[in-house]
């Protein structure tokens, strides 16, 4: 066939467009964060830099206080020689910051080399020298040794080491026990929900298919679980879980599962368990609507011609429905395992990971990384974690599974 | 004889478990109605487990238009409307030419788009973030634009399938008679595709409607929230009061309803759409 180039091009222009921008630039972004100590709350962490960097404003802030205080002890001064040592100390700091300032320009930081660095940092130290000098006097008019001295540091403060860390964040990552908690949570809740719903979704598929009553009303509610925002469906299982109001909580609790109703959401297995039981209301009726369509391509004609053989349900059930049902199965399986992986919404309502971080999955602690402690370059290196495990489980579903995806022929 | 009476057993047992199932998914929702009718004190203690209030009282649907759900459900159907317009244009573009043109990096771009419906959300919140902030968006309506790794690789795919549906035949005439691609596109193809068109926009207008980690970070300001943060906020740090949670969630998931009942055989087919082989 003829190619078309140029208009093939034309046409996903903008769709390519948008997914640069806003999918695989912030990716590479967090894979970059990742690599750094990057902390958007502290001041000398807050941007990414691998050479060292000079904070100008906060030194012409440095010294406008050193002008400031030593101006004022140069009022109280009793002796002449202070004086004339403050007066020159101050015209040195004053004539350098001038000299710095026309080399930068405007800009609040900026890079500097190896030798720029020594500089500021030689000129500091002969700074604080000179202070002290000034101090040894012992003047009887000096009354603010302590402010100035303190206001030197700013000196320090304003030379920005490189945060460029390499895989340290990994590495701390490996050794953080909430990652592992938060990992193994994310395990369990994966495996149990999509356990469930998949036992659940063949069977409630089986049945639709043969539901000869209210086809379009049992879709249609199917459906509304579905199609509710997580956010409100945890808000109504939180509801119904509470344990001063909730009904569930007390149902469970009659019937011995657990001892007293605050139980379910304060103990952790309760707690997971309440998780994985909200999730699979919520998913089991999408499961079962993605397998009944698969069920649907299974012709008839089958059927009638193993019955003519002899089999029974069952046997036509393991031996004809499910190998033909097999493709919908692991598609949809797939599906389900990557949302069940990166779940986040309904368990950062419904519990926010507690009790205790019990049900803390791996994307609530990244989020909670970043966003409450303001560590992004340690959440980053969490969600490349989350991307590479994504990973492992598609390779696991495509390679060894032999789940096509991709070819819809 | 014999069999006659197993298969009506089983269409028995079938159909207590369809009502068992139609309970357990109904249930919940039931319940929440119940109580949003509820005056609070009836909520907590003795009534709590009542099904008809003794005092009902409409105070928390009153409540819900100074607890900002109402400006939330406003808002979430600007971003989903605005978010569904543009990315439905987009993905008509781009998926006829997926499924109908012949290019070099084809697959690579059907591989790339499938690759993106599969990332965690959570890896492009951090930088998005910091670009909303640089770009002074935050707080705006411009969330609708990162709403694209969303919604874009799945309204593609949907497109993609019913493309391949139409028959190639019209096209091939309409291109004997002079016709470029684009006006085959835009004339031919796009009002034969308007049923799956509809169905993507409507799985891309649910999705977005739904969204919650994005709306939470970079529309921070009470007047932005979307109806999903919005009924979040409900859940205060110590105190919570469910008659407005329930009264919150009955009138979000209204919409969702309405859409539902309407569309459930388009919102099916592009959910299998996207997970079954044709």
């Amino acid at each position: 066939m003829k190619l078309n180039n140029k208009i093939g091009y034309l046409l996903i222009l903008p769709a390519m467009i948008f997914v640069m921008i806003f999918s695989l630039w912030p990716v590479f972004q967090s894979a970059t964060y990742s690599l750094f100590d990057y902390q958007l709350n502290d001041q000398t962490k807050s941007r990414l830099s691998i050479s060292n960097q000079y904070n100008l404003e906060l030194f012409q802030e440095t010294n406008r206080y050193l002008n400031f205080y030593l101006d004022s002890e140069k009022e109280t001064a009793t002796l002449e020689q202070s004086k004339e040592k403050i007066d020159a100390l101050l015209q040195k700091i004053n004539a350098y910051e001038t000299d710095i300032l026309s080399n930068y320009g405007e800009e609040k930081v900026v890079k500097i080399s190896e030798d720029e660095k020594n500089d500021l940092e030689a000129f500091a130290q002969t700074v604080i020298q000179s202070i002290n000098e000034i101090y040894a006097l012992n003047d009887e008019g000096f009354a603010i040794e302590e402010d100035v001295l303190a206001v030197t540091g700013g000196y320090d403060s304003s030379m920005i080491k490189p945060n460029f860390i390499g895989l340290n964040n990994y590495k701390q990552a490996l050794k953080d026990t909430r990652v592992r908690t938060a990992l193994l949570n994310t395990l369990v809740f994966t495996f149990f929900s999509i356990s469930l719903e998949l036992v659940f979704g063949i069977l409630l598929a089986l049945i639709m298919n043969k539901a000869m009553f209210g086809r379009g009303l049992i879709r249609s509610l199917s459906l509304i679980p579905w199609a509710i925002p997580t956010v409100v469906s945890a808000l109504i299982w939180l509801y119904l879980y509470n344990g001063s109001s909730g009904v569930v909580a007390m149902i469970f609790s009659k019937i011995g599962l657990i001892s007293k109703p605050t139980d379910l959401l304060l103990t952790s297995t309760a707690a997971m368990g309440a998780v994985i039981l909200a999730d699979v209301w919520k998913t089991t009726p999408y499961m079962a609507l993605l397998l009944l369509a698969g069920l649907q391509t299974i012709p008839n004609t089958v059927y009638e011609a193993s019955a003519v053989d002899g089999a029974h349900k069952l046997q036509q059930f393991f031996r004809i429905t499910l190998p033909m049902l097999k493709p919908s199965i692991l598609v949809a399986l797939l599906f389900r395992t990557l949302d069940a992986f990166r779940v986040f919404d309904l368990i950062y309502v419904l519990t926010g990971g507690g009790p205790g971080g019990k049900t803390e999955t791996i994307s609530i602690y990244a989020y909670k990384a970043m966003f409450a402690q303001t560590k992004f370059g340690y959440g980053s290196a969490l969600t490349i974690i989350i991307a590479l495990c994504v990973a492992i489980i598609c390779y696991f579903y495509i390679k060894v599974l032999n789940v096509d995806i991709s070819s819809r022929e | 004889m014999k069999k006659l009476m197993t298969n009506k057993n089983l269409t028995k047992a079938f159909s207590i478990f369809i009502i068992f199932y139609l309970i357990v998914i109904v249930f919940p929702f039931i319940w929440v109605l119940v109580t949003s009718f509820k005056p609070e004190s009836e909520i907590w203690g003795k009534s709590a487990l009542k099904l008809i209030s003794e005092n009902p009282t409409l105070d928390h649907y009153r409540a819900l238009a100074q607890n900002n759900v109402l400006r939330g459900i406003k808002n979430s159907f600007i971003v989903a409307s605005l978010t569904t317009i543009y990315v439905t244009v987009i993905s008509i573009f781009a998926g006829y030419a997926l499924a109908r043109l012949q290019f070099r990096g084809k697959n690579f771009v059907l591989t790339l788009v499938l690759a993106v419906s599969m990332f965690p959300q959570m890896i492009v919140v951090g930088p998005i973030y910091n670009m909303f902030n640089e770009l002074g968006w935050t707080n705006s309506y411009n969330i609708i634009f990162p709403y694209s790794m969303i919604s874009l690789p799945v309204a593609i795919y949907i497109l993609v399938t019913h493309f391949k549906k139409i028959p190639f035949t019209l096209e091939e005439s309409a291109k004997i008679d002079g016709a470029t691609p684009m006006q085959t596109l835009l004339k031919i193809v796009t009002p034969l595709a308007l049923p799956g068109i509809f169905t993507s926009a409507i799985i891309t207008f649910i999705g977005v409607w739904n969204e919650y980690v994005l709306s939470l970070t970079l529309n921070t300001d009470l007047s932005f929230h979307t109806a999903p943060v919005a009924i979040s906020f409900l859940r205060g740090q110590f105190e919570i009061f469910w008659g407005q949670v329930t009264a919150a969630a009955v009138v979000v998931t209204i919409p969702t309803l309405i859409i539902v009942l309407l569309f459930q055989r388009q919102i099916i087919s592009g959910l299998t759409s996207g997970a079954l082989k044709e």
